[in-house]
């Protein structure tokens, strides 16, 4: 496989990312991913990190070869990041899980498969057009399917950052399954958490998209989107990927080619936000846990 | 937002099976109180209380203002915990002793001996004429025994002064409120800082922290037997890193100390961390050298006469 490949994030003006993203490619196998921890839950960096984790984990024990199923492999690994933040919300006892969006996409064998669950989103791009993209599971996209409101009018909704489905909710999470999408040399497949696509207009995207390739144009529009934002930036981050010349030869620098990878190997680029780890949690049972280590340490002193 | 300051318990509150006598002190942390156990045996109680995070104006219960506070909170409960564990596990006549840990009004309460004596601080702006070389000495050698059993289970003090080490009834030195301390192997305390004391916290203090371990606190000491002899702080340090102006100690001082004991003291303040001695036991062990010659105060050489005099005095204003 011969692509090329961008994945960045920013804090924007939060005090914490909880965004997380990954991308992994074995030889054959190519997978991205997004998540989006909830802000207004506890500790949604924690969810987003199980997340991508979970799943690229699953990736690279099940795609050293095309995966038979790839959409059954994406539903399968959502799922199993949704188990993973319950199971870690009961360990530490936390009064309410932690929740994150997410949207995770595999390429094989010439093919774009991909799942989503809450309004982190995917756009594939064609000569300058938006191809097909994810309906997000929000409130305001409820609203404009039943007809109540207008795409634009969404854009000001003041519901429009609520999502009716996420991984680490209550109810197991909705994954929406794409179809297979046969890709074009110069497809470009864009995921995006809300902090970016809601400050870039699709149109603007597509049209800048046949001028300049990802590597240079993301990082600009990044800064732009943060800047739009003002003094209230959200975190932002994208991951995106351009379809090469599968037959070119050339060592071009930006574009990545899959070839190159041992066999049973992965290449694994995370970004994992590096302030706040799963490790620094302090939960009720931790308190307890420290108090009587402490306690018994005292006793166990001689005077 | 106007700063508000976190209320004390009052006296008289009863906390678990202490009564609380009185405030001690309070810090960037915590607030230390004088208590009584229920033998009626006085203790030191502190409460952890981060200032910036915190807020009680009322009442007993602590109440955090935000989930972000929370998480901040939280994660300073753990540093505090482990300034709990740590001295928990220190049984050094030189170290404050832990007595009791525990859980209440929504944060957790530290009970330590409470020890008989005053600060070398009240020494030192009293009595300074009783810190002769010996006493210095002895005294030092004492505390980094202490030291050397915190650096032993991998800690850090990161707040040595005059005002954190008692002087016991029996003139033995106490080492005290840990309240800085920091797990010298572990990196992620970064987001809540201890506050330094200027004078006495080392250059690397200033600085992210990368380069701190046994010799940040040879530093303190350092600066705290500078206290001692000439009877005021050296220069901040970060002050020093810009335009050093630390007044050496033999340029103060003219006789009572032998040279020896004030190049150590040079030594321990030097600015970079890896020309200072390394470890406690290192300080100590050239601490415990006997000296050479002391100065004596009646050798009669030329700082003996008027102007040798208002020289020393010129210095000091100097400084």
């Amino acid at each position: 496989m011969r692509f090329t490949i961008f994945q960045d994030s920013h804090k924007g003006t939060r005090k914490v990312n909880q965004d997380r993203l990954a991308y992994s490619y074995g030889k054959d196998v190519l997978m991205m991913v997004i998540a989006d921890g909830m802000g207004g839950h506890a500790r949604g960096e924690i969810a987003a990190e199980i997340t991508v984790n979970t799943i690229t984990a699953r990736f690279q024990q099940e795609a050293r070869s095309p995966l038979k199923r790839p959409l059954e492999f994406l539903h399968a690994s959502f799922n199993a990041a949704h188990r993973a933040i319950i199971a870690f919300a009961d360990q530490h006892e936390m009064l309410e899980s932690p929740r994150t969006t997410c949207v995770g996409c595999i390429i094989q064998e010439g093919k774009a498969y991909w799942a989503h669950s809450g309004d982190s989103r995917l756009y594939v791009f064609r000569k300058g057009e938006l191809g097909i993209t994810t309906l997000d599971h929000s409130r305001v996209r409820q609203l404009i399917d039943a007809g109540v409101i207008t795409e634009l009018q969404a854009e000001t909704h003041p519901d429009r950052n609520k999502i009716y489905n996420c991984l680490g909710g209550v109810l197991p999470p909705e994954v929406t399954l794409s179809e297979e999408w046969p890709l074009q040399v110069g497809d470009t497949i864009l995921m995006s958490t809300d902090g970016f696509w809601a400050h870039v207009p699709i149109p603007f995207l597509a049209s800048k998209l046949t001028r300049a390739n990802i590597v240079d144009l993301l990082p600009g529009l990044m800064e732009d989107a943060e800047r739009k934002a003002g003094n209230d930036a959200d975190n932002l981050s994208v991951v995106a990927m351009t379809w090469e010349k599968q037959d070119e030869l050339a060592d071009i620098p930006t574009q990545t080619v899959t070839s190159t990878v041992p066999m049973e190997g992965f290449r694994t680029h995370t970004s994992m936000g590096g302030e706040i780890t799963t490790s620094d949690v302090v939960t009720e049972a931790d308190i307890e846990r420290a108090i009587s280590e402490i306690q018994s340490a005292i006793k166990k002193v001689p005077k | 937002m106007a700063s508000q300051q976190n209320q004390p318990l009052p006296e008289g509150y009863q906390l678990n099976n202490y009564r609380i006598d009185k405030l001690l002190s309070s810090g960037g942390f915590s607030i230390v109180y004088l208590a009584r156990d229920e033998n009626d045996n006085p203790v030191a109680i502190k409460e952890y209380l981060p200032s910036a995070l915190v807020l009680r104006s009322a009442g007993s219960e602590v109440q955090v203002s935000s989930d972000e506070n929370l998480a901040l909170f939280r994660h300073g409960l753990k540093c505090f915990f482990e300034e709990g564990r740590a001295l928990a596990t220190i049984a050094h006549p030189n170290v404050i002793r832990v007595e009791n840990f525990f859980r209440a009004n929504e944060t957790v309460y530290m009970v330590m001996q409470y020890v008989r004596g005053r600060t070398l601080q009240f020494h030192v702006q009293r009595h300074r004429q009783e810190f002769t070389d010996t006493f210095i000495r002895r005294i030092f050698v004492h505390l980094l025994n202490g030291l050397r059993e915190v650096h032993a289970n991998k800690l850090l003090h990161l707040d040595i002064k005059p005002a954190n080490i008692y002087i016991t009834m029996e003139s033995k030195p106490v080492l005290l409120d840990f309240g800085a301390a920091r797990q010298a192997l572990s990196s992620d305390h970064q987001k809540l800082r201890p506050m330094y004391t200027a004078g006495y916290a080392a250059p690397e203090q200033y600085r992210n922290g990368d380069d701190m371990g046994p010799w940040t606190d040879i530093y303190s000491v350092g600066a705290t037997m500078y206290t001692c002899i000439s009877g005021m702080h050296p220069q901040p340090a970060n002050d020093r890193e810009k335009t050093d102006q630390l007044t050496p100690l033999h340029e103060i001082v003219k006789f009572g100390y032998s040279p020896e004991l004030l190049s150590i003291v040079d030594w321990c303040l030097q600015i970079d961390y890896m020309k200072r001695p390394q470890t406690a036991f290192e300080l100590q062990k050239a601490l415990t050298q006997e000296p050479q010659n002391i100065v004596s105060a009646d050798t009669p050489d030329s700082e003996k006469s008027f102007t040798g005099r208002l020289k020393q005095t010129l210095n000091r204003k100097i400084f």
